[in-house]
């Protein structure tokens, strides 16, 4: 075996990498962002929306990634809608991880139990108020482990966006390979890379973990009220 | 955009390369099933190289996308001096990766066995080999029969990757449709719709069968 | 402010159920419910388990929507708007929220926010609601807390105090609002025996300064010490209402004879005072 040619690309794979880094962020935050819209939409819309809510995700969920780029990209301009293959790839992760995104958010909210809601309600706090400062921020630390765990999920789903001819780490390196012949070498470093960014995601994710059950148990965010101006009685 | 008569010309096409997804999955369930109790007997291994092995072969076929598996095993076979036929590659491939994943839905199922049935097996004289297929097996299989439909709806849509490596299954057919067509829309619209059939059908059914099992418990 | 509505004797009244029923499906929880509380009237509801006491004063607060007849609060229809040709829809929850500006609310289970401290469950409605800058909201909270015995306890985290001390945080939650009515949700159901005393107390002193107020209680003690009225709810229907004295003395209907009777029964077994005299608490 011969890794010298992974050196004479050292560029190519290091903007590769970048690429991949930067569809796998761009793909999260899209998703999470769709996904909490649809699931507060499906909790507070009538009956025909969240129908309507239920067919999207069923049918995102029964369909492969794979496909679901190719009717984007490919099936995209029948209906005038012409998408780079970045875009393509960046919206595609959007949109699947969406709908797992907001089964999670859903189970989030449910999760808060009822009283709460009442007693905010009560309060005269509006829905989005009780939203973004008592579900939200209860609902983050239980359904954190699942965000983490789905999030490594679309990760390892990137490197599809090269069948797109996305210029990310699987499509630069196999390239290199069809290239120079050493399959296995590049082969073999993509395994290394992608091995690397989920265990670097999984690590994170032990570590917000354990931070937010610390915040569970309330012992390590002392309240901001604490603040020695506002403590004057 | 759309031409319903060439649509229902290349049915067939299309219907065959479902063929090709459905048996090359259930392969690699099948074969991934085998892998999956391996697996998941070294990670309730009582020696440590052996749980340390099974996690190892866990975390490296989750950790590594499956696309990049299957370049692999088709790539690297041809290089050892194994020249097989790319379905065996493919399902190879998925079979690898499918085990990572079921020995992971066993141990969930094993673990909530109660000890004592393995304790009073091993006192009526039931040697190891025979508790696994005979006590614990079924009971985990029962326990998890919901987690494993779901992982073959899993399976079903990571076939589609094997397009990548020229297989004929449905999205490989598709894509061929619709490069010769130019009905793009159309033929990956139809791939999409015949996966939703098949998923959402299993879907149906491991929804079914969950709630009868906590029917059952209740 | 709006011109309340006065009774026969000149009092205001703050909250009224005129002809009120709810149904849960099939079943109907509450049957033609009519009830008015003036100004600084202390009304304790009681009645056997499902017979409908949390579900009228969830109605009277329509945390709970009721089907027929109507709420007033402060003279405000609840709830509801009118539509044209008499019928009538839910209303938007900015007027919902108006018209229960003036109410706050008490619950069995505290229902405190666990993710805020002490002071910050107090301050979240002052800040996000009122609009309060963060140092008078603060400044509010504390003296709030004071009222209820809790000020110490400002920057503790909810989960660390007892039960009885976060139902004190709940009332003082809903106290900071300046509510003109309070509702009680069987406040002290949830609590050891030895913690329902302090919750009580609070609640009593809340009376002694006029607080408006509607309890939801199983205490038969704090409904004849400090109780204006006391209303029998069973089935869903008031059986009787009247001053504690009287109608704990000599219920005229044998439903409350016999509730009475169960309840003694329970309450009494090493306790030699009557528990209907008024004296324990």
């Amino acid at each position: 075996m011969d890794f010298s040619v992974l050196t004479e690309h050292a560029g190519e794979i290091g903007s590769g990498f970048l690429m991949t880094l930067w569809t796998w962020i761009g793909g999260v935050a899209l998703a999470l962002a769709a996904g909490l819209v649809i699931a507060v939409i499906q909790l507070s819309a009538g009956p025909w929306i969240r129908g309507a809510l239920r067919c999207y995700i069923e049918v995102i969920r029964a369909t492969p990634f794979l496909v679901q780029l190719f009717l984007l990209y490919y099936g995209g301009p029948s209906f005038g809608l012409s998408l780079s293959p970045m875009a393509a790839g960046l919206i595609g992760l959007g949109l699947y991880g969406s709908v797992y995104f907001a089964e999670i958010f859903r189970t989030g909210f449910t999760s808060i139990p009822q009283g709460q809601i009442e007693a905010a309600q009560m309060l005269g706090l509006t829905s989005r108020q009780i939203v973004c400062r008592v579900q939200i921020p209860q609902m983050l630390v239980l359904i954190l482990p699942a965000l983490v765990n789905f999030t490594t999920i679309l990760g390892k789903e990137t490197p599809v966006l090269s069948i797109i001819t996305v210029p990310e780490l699987t499509f630069v390196l196999t390239g290199v390979g069809a290239e120079t012949f050493a399959y296995v070498e590049t082969l073999l470093a993509l395994c290394v890379g992608y091995f690397i960014l989920a265990e670097l995601c999984s690590r994170l994710g032990q570590w917000l973990e354990r931070r937010a059950s610390l915040y569970l148990t309330q012992g390590v965010r002392t309240p901001r009220t604490l603040k020695p101006q506002e403590t004057a009685a | 955009m759309f031409d319903p008569g060439l649509l229902i010309q290349s049915l067939p096409l299309l219907l065959a390369g479902l063929w090709n997804t459905v048996w090359l999955s259930a392969g690699g369930l099948l074969a991934g099933f085998v892998i999956g109790v391996g697996v998941c007997s070294l990670k309730l291994s009582e020696r440590t190289v052996l749980r340390r092995l099974g996690g190892a072969y866990v975390s490296v076929f989750r950790g590594i996308p499956l696309l990049i598996q299957l370049l692999f095993i088709y790539y690297l076979l041809p290089r050892l001096g194994l020249d097989v036929p790319a379905w065996v590659a493919a399902m190879a491939g998925l079979a690898l990766c499918c085990g990572a994943y079921l020995s992971e839905i066993l141990r969930g199922g094993f673990l909530t066995l109660p000890p004592g049935q393995v304790e009073a097996a091993r006192l009526l004289g039931l040697g190891g080999r025979d508790i696994l297929v005979r006590i614990k097996l079924p009971q985990a299989l029962r326990a998890t029969l919901p987690a494993l439909l779901n992982e073959v709806i899993l399976l079903i849509k990571a076939s589609s990757l094997i397009s990548a490596v020229g297989l004929a299954e449905l999205t490989r057919t598709a894509q061929n449709l619709a490069a010769s067509t130019f009905l793009q829309l159309q033929f990956y619209l139809a791939a999409a719709v015949l996966y939703c059939v098949v998923n959402i059908s299993l879907a149906l059914l491991a929804g079914r069968l969950e709630r009868r099992f906590e029917a059952g418990r209740a | 402010m709006s011109v309340l509505p006065l009774t026969k004797n000149g009092h205001e009244v703050m909250l009224e159920a005129r002809g009120m029923s709810k149904r849960f499906g099939e079943h109907t929880v509450l049957r033609d419910i009519s009830l008015s509380i003036q100004r600084s009237e202390v009304v304790c509801l009681i009645g056997p388990s499902g017979s409908g006491k949390s579900t009228l004063l969830r109605s009277l607060a329509f945390l709970e929507a009721y089907d027929d007849g109507e709420v007033f609060v402060e003279g405000e229809l609840l709830g509801y708007d009118r539509a044209q040709g008499g019928r009538r829809v839910i209303s938007r929850p900015a007027r919902l929220r108006e018209v229960r500006r003036n109410m706050g609310m008490v619950f069995q289970q505290f229902n405190l926010w666990p993710h805020m401290s002490v002071a910050e469950n107090v301050m979240e409605a002052l800040i996000r609601g009122r609009r309060l800058s963060r140092a008078k909201a603060r400044k509010l909270a504390l003296e709030t807390l004071e009222k209820v015995g809790l000020v110490d306890k400002a920057d503790a985290w909810p989960n660390r105090l007892s039960g009885g001390q976060q139902q004190r945080v709940a009332i003082a939650r809903s106290l900071a609002m300046s509510p003109a009515i309070m509702l009680f949700d069987e406040p002290t159901s949830a609590l050891d025996p030895e913690l329902v005393g302090e919750v009580l107390q609070v609640m009593k002193h809340l009376a002694e300064e006029g607080m408006t107020m509607v309890v939801v209680t199983h205490e038969m003690g704090f409904a004849a010490q400090v109780a204006d009225r006391v209303v029998f709810l069973d089935g869903g229907q008031i059986v009787e209402q009247g001053a504690p004295a009287k109608l704990f003395r000599e219920p005229s209907s044998p439903r409350l004879a016999q509730f009475l009777k169960n309840y003694l029964e329970r309450n009494s077994l090493f306790d030699d005072r009557p528990a209907a005299n008024g004296t324990c608490l």
